[in-house]
C-alpha cells in the first residue's frame, strides 16, 4: 500500500506558525491531562491541606494517607477486578481465535452470514440485554460470584474477539494452510500447528483491549454482584464516598488506584492497544 | 488409506467444534436475551412472578405518555446533537495538527490517546471533582487566574447540565477520533498531495479541499460509532450527574436502569430497553451492510 506522510513532502510552515502549532499541541495536553494532574495532587493532600490550597497546586506536605485509606478499602475489589479481567479476557481470547480461524480459512457456506451474526454483538445496547442475563445468572446459581463475571464477560467479548482475530487471519496466505492440508494435516492440527504460532500479535492486540475494556466495565458489576465480596473495583470506587461530605482526596486516590492497572497496560503495550482499537474501531 | 468422504466428514465435526461453544454463548447471551427482553416488554412481569400476563403493547403506550421516557428521549438526542460534532471536530483538528511533520508525534499521541483508556467511571469521578462548584478544579483555576467571573456551576445547572456533560465525553474520545482520522489522512496518495502541491495549493486549501473530501470513509465511521456510543453512554453519566440536576441530563439507558434496578419496573424498563435497542440497530444494519458490501 502506497501511504505518506503528507507533512514530510510540504514546506515545512513558516516559523510563527510553528510556533503557534507547537502551542496548540501543548495547550491540548494541558487540557488533555489537567484533570489527571489535579487527582494526583488532591490525593497526596490531607483533608486540611485540600481545604486551604488550590487542587492543582502541589501539596506542601505530600501525605500518603489518602492512598493508604483508600487501598484499605478497595484491595478485595481490585483483586477480583484483576482476577475476572485476566480470566475472561484469555477466554474470550482463545474462543475468539478459534471462531476467527474457523470463518476465514475453513471455507464453508454460511461462513460469512454466521460471522455477521456473531459481530452484530459488538454494537448491542447492554441494556437490552440486561433483565434476562441477571434472570440467567441467577438461575446458574453466579449472581455476586465472581464466575458469573468471567462467564458473563466472556460471552460479550466474543464477538469484538472474533472481529479481531479474523481481520487477522485474512491476511494470512491461503496457500500456507493449503499445504498443511496436503500434508493432511485436519483443520484442528492446522490450527494447533500452522495458525496459533503466527497468532502472537492478534493475541496480544485482543488480549490488551479486551483487558482494557472488561477493566473499565460498570454495568455488569453494578447488576451482578451487589454489595457482596464479589464486588469489582469499579462498583466498590461508587461506595467510597461513604458519609455526608465526599473527602475528594481519598476518592481521587481510589480513582488513581483503579486507574493503575490499565493505565500500566497502556503505557507498556500502547501500540497493540492502538491496534486493537484500530481494527476494531469499538467501544462499548 | 483414508477416503476423501471421512477426511470431509472429519473436518466437518472439528469445524462445528471450533466453533460450537462460541455460537451457543453469542445465541443464548445475545439473541435469547434481545428476544426475551421483548417478550418481558409485552407483559407486565414485575420480576418477582414466575409467569406473565401478556398486555400487548400497553407498556410501550405508557412510554410515549410518560414525561421521564420522553426527555430522556430529547436528551439523548441533545447529547448526540453535541457530542457527535464535538468529536469529530476535535478530532480531526488534532490530527491535522499532528500531520504537521510535529516532534515527538508519538508522544503527543500516546497523550491524546489516554482518556479514551480510561474507564468511564475514571472519567466520572475525575470530572466531578473538576466541576465541583465550591472547591473544584475549574472554579478555583479560574479564580487564581483572575477570571473568577467565569466562575460556573457547570453540571449543577439546569440549562447547561448536559453541555457539560458531552464537554467530558468530547474530553474522552477526542483522542480516538483523531486516531481514525490521522490513519485516514496518512492513506491518502502521495501524487494526489503533490499535484496539489505543485498547483500552489497552500495549507489551509490543500486541507480544506484535497484532504478532507478524501476522509468520508474514516468520518463515516467516526460518526456512525460515535452515534452508536451516544445511545449507549450510561456509565459516565451515572456517576458524573446520575441523571440530574431534576432529569436535565437523564438519557435512555439511565432511565432503562432506574425504572429496573430500583422501581423494579421490569416489563416498563425493557420496553425502554426494546426502543433503545431498535435505535442502534437502525444505525447499526446499514452501517455493517455498507462495510460489508464494500469487502466484497
Amino acid at each position: 500500500m502506497k501511504t505518506n506522510k503528507i507533512g514530510s513532502k510540504k514546506k515545512r510552515l513558516p516559523n510563527p506558525k510553528r510556533v503557534f502549532l507547537y502551542f496548540l499541541l501543548i495547550l491540548f495536553v494541558f487540557l488533555t491531562l489537567l484533570p489527571l494532574w489535579s487527582a494526583v495532587m488532591t490525593a497526596l493532600k490531607t483533608q486540611e491541606a485540600l481545604i486551604y490550597s488550590n487542587p492543582i497546586q502541589p501539596p506542601i506536605k505530600p501525605s500518603l494517607d489518602a492512598f493508604g485509606t483508600a487501598f484499605n478499602e478497595l484491595r478485595r475489589p481490585i483483586l477480583n477486578s484483576l482476577m475476572f479481567t485476566i480470566l475472561a479476557t484469555l477466554l474470550s481470547c482463545v474462543l475468539g481465535s478459534m471462531t476467527g480461524y474457523a470463518l476465514t480459512k475453513v471455507k464453508f457456506r454460511g461462513a460469512n452470514t454466521i460471522f455477521l451474526f456473531i459481530i452484530i454483538g459488538i454494537f448491542i445496547p447492554y441494556q437490552a440485554v440486561l433483565i434476562p442475563l441477571v434472570q440467567i445468572i441467577i438461575e446458574l446459581g453466579l449472581w455476586g460470584e465472581i464466575s458469573g463475571l468471567i462467564l458473563t464477560h466472556t460471552a460479550y467479548g466474543i464477538p469484538i474477539c472474533t472481529l479481531l482475530f479474523k481481520s487477522f487471519y485474512d491476511s494470512i496466505p491461503d496457500s500456507l494452510i493449503n499445504a498443511a492440508k496436503i500434508d493432511g494435516a485436519g483443520i484442528g492440527n492446522t490450527y494447533l500447528h500452522v495458525v496459533l504460532p503466527l497468532s502472537v500479535t492478534p493475541f496480544v492486540v485482543t488480549a490488551v483491549l479486551q483487558f482494557t475494556q472488561i477493566w473499565n466495565d460498570l454495568l455488569f458489576g453494578l447488576v451482578l454482584t451487589g454489595a457482596g465480596a464479589s464486588q469489582p473495583a469499579s462498583v466498590a470506587l461508587l461506595n467510597l464516598q461513604g458519609g455526608f461530605v465526599t473527602a475528594w482526596n481519598v476518592q481521587m486516590a481510589g480513582t488513581l488506584w483503579y486507574t493503575i492497572p490499565s493505565l500500566i497496560v497502556y503505557l507498556v503495550l500502547g501500540k497493540y492497544l492502538i491496534k486493537g482499537f484500530m481494527t476494531g474501531a469499538i467501544k462499548g | 488409506m483414508v477416503s476423501i468422504k471421512k477426511i470431509i466428514t472429519r473436518d466437518k465435526i472439528s469445524t462445528i467444534l471450533f466453533l460450537i461453544i462460541p455460537i451457543v454463548l453469542v445465541i443464548i447471551f445475545i439473541y435469547i436475551c434481545i428476544i426475551w427482553n421483548v417478550v418481558v416488554s409485552f407483559s407486565d412481569w414485575d420480576g418477582l412472578r414466575p409467569s406473565y400476563d401478556f398486555k400487548g403493547f400497553g407498556q410501550y403506550q405508557k412510554l410515549f405518555t410518560n414525561e421521564i421516557f420522553l426527555t430522556s428521549l430529547w436528551n439523548n438526542i441533545v447529547l448526540i446533537l453535541i457530542f457527535v460534532p464535538g468529536s469529530l471536530v476535535m478530532g480531526l483538528l488534532l490530527a491535522i495538527l499532528l500531520d504537521q511533520k510535529v516532534r515527538k508525534e508519538n508522544v503527543f499521541k500516546l497523550i491524546y490517546l489516554l482518556p479514551f483508556t480510561l474507564s468511564f467511571v475514571v472519567t466520572g469521578f475525575l470530572w466531578r471533582w473538576m466541576y465541583n462548584v465550591r472547591v473544584g478544579v475549574l472554579n478555583t483555576l479560574l479564580e487564581s487566574i483572575g477570571l473568577g467571573f467565569f466562575r460556573n456551576d457547570w453540571i449543577q445547572n439546569v440549562d447547561w447540565a448536559m453541555f457539560w456533560v458531552c464537554v467530558v465525553l468530547i474530553w474522552q474520545y477526542s483522542g480516538y477520533m483523531m486516531l481514525i482520522f490521522l490513519a485516514g489522512i496518512r492513506s491518502i496518495p502521495e501524487s494526489q498531495v503533490m499535484a496539489a502541491a505543485v498547483d500552489g495549493a497552500s495549507g489551509f486549501q490543500m486541507y480544506y479541499r484535497i484532504i478532507i473530501p478524501q476522509l468520508k470513509a474514516p468520518i463515516f465511521t467516526g460518526f456512525v460509532l460515535l452515534l452508536v456510543f451516544a445511545l449507549k453512554a450510561f456509565d459516565l453519566i451515572f456517576i458524573l450527574t446520575g441523571g440530574g440536576p431534576g432529569y436535565t441530563t437523564e438519557i435512555l439507558p439511565l432511565t432503562m436502569y432506574k425504572e429496573v434496578f430500583r422501581k423494579k419496573h421490569f416489563s416498563y424498563g425493557s420496553a425502554i430497553a426494546t426502543i433503545l435497542f431498535l435505535l442502534i440497530m437502525i444505525v447499526v444494519i446499514p452501517y455493517l451492510y455498507k462495510t460489508y458490501r464494500r469487502e466484497k
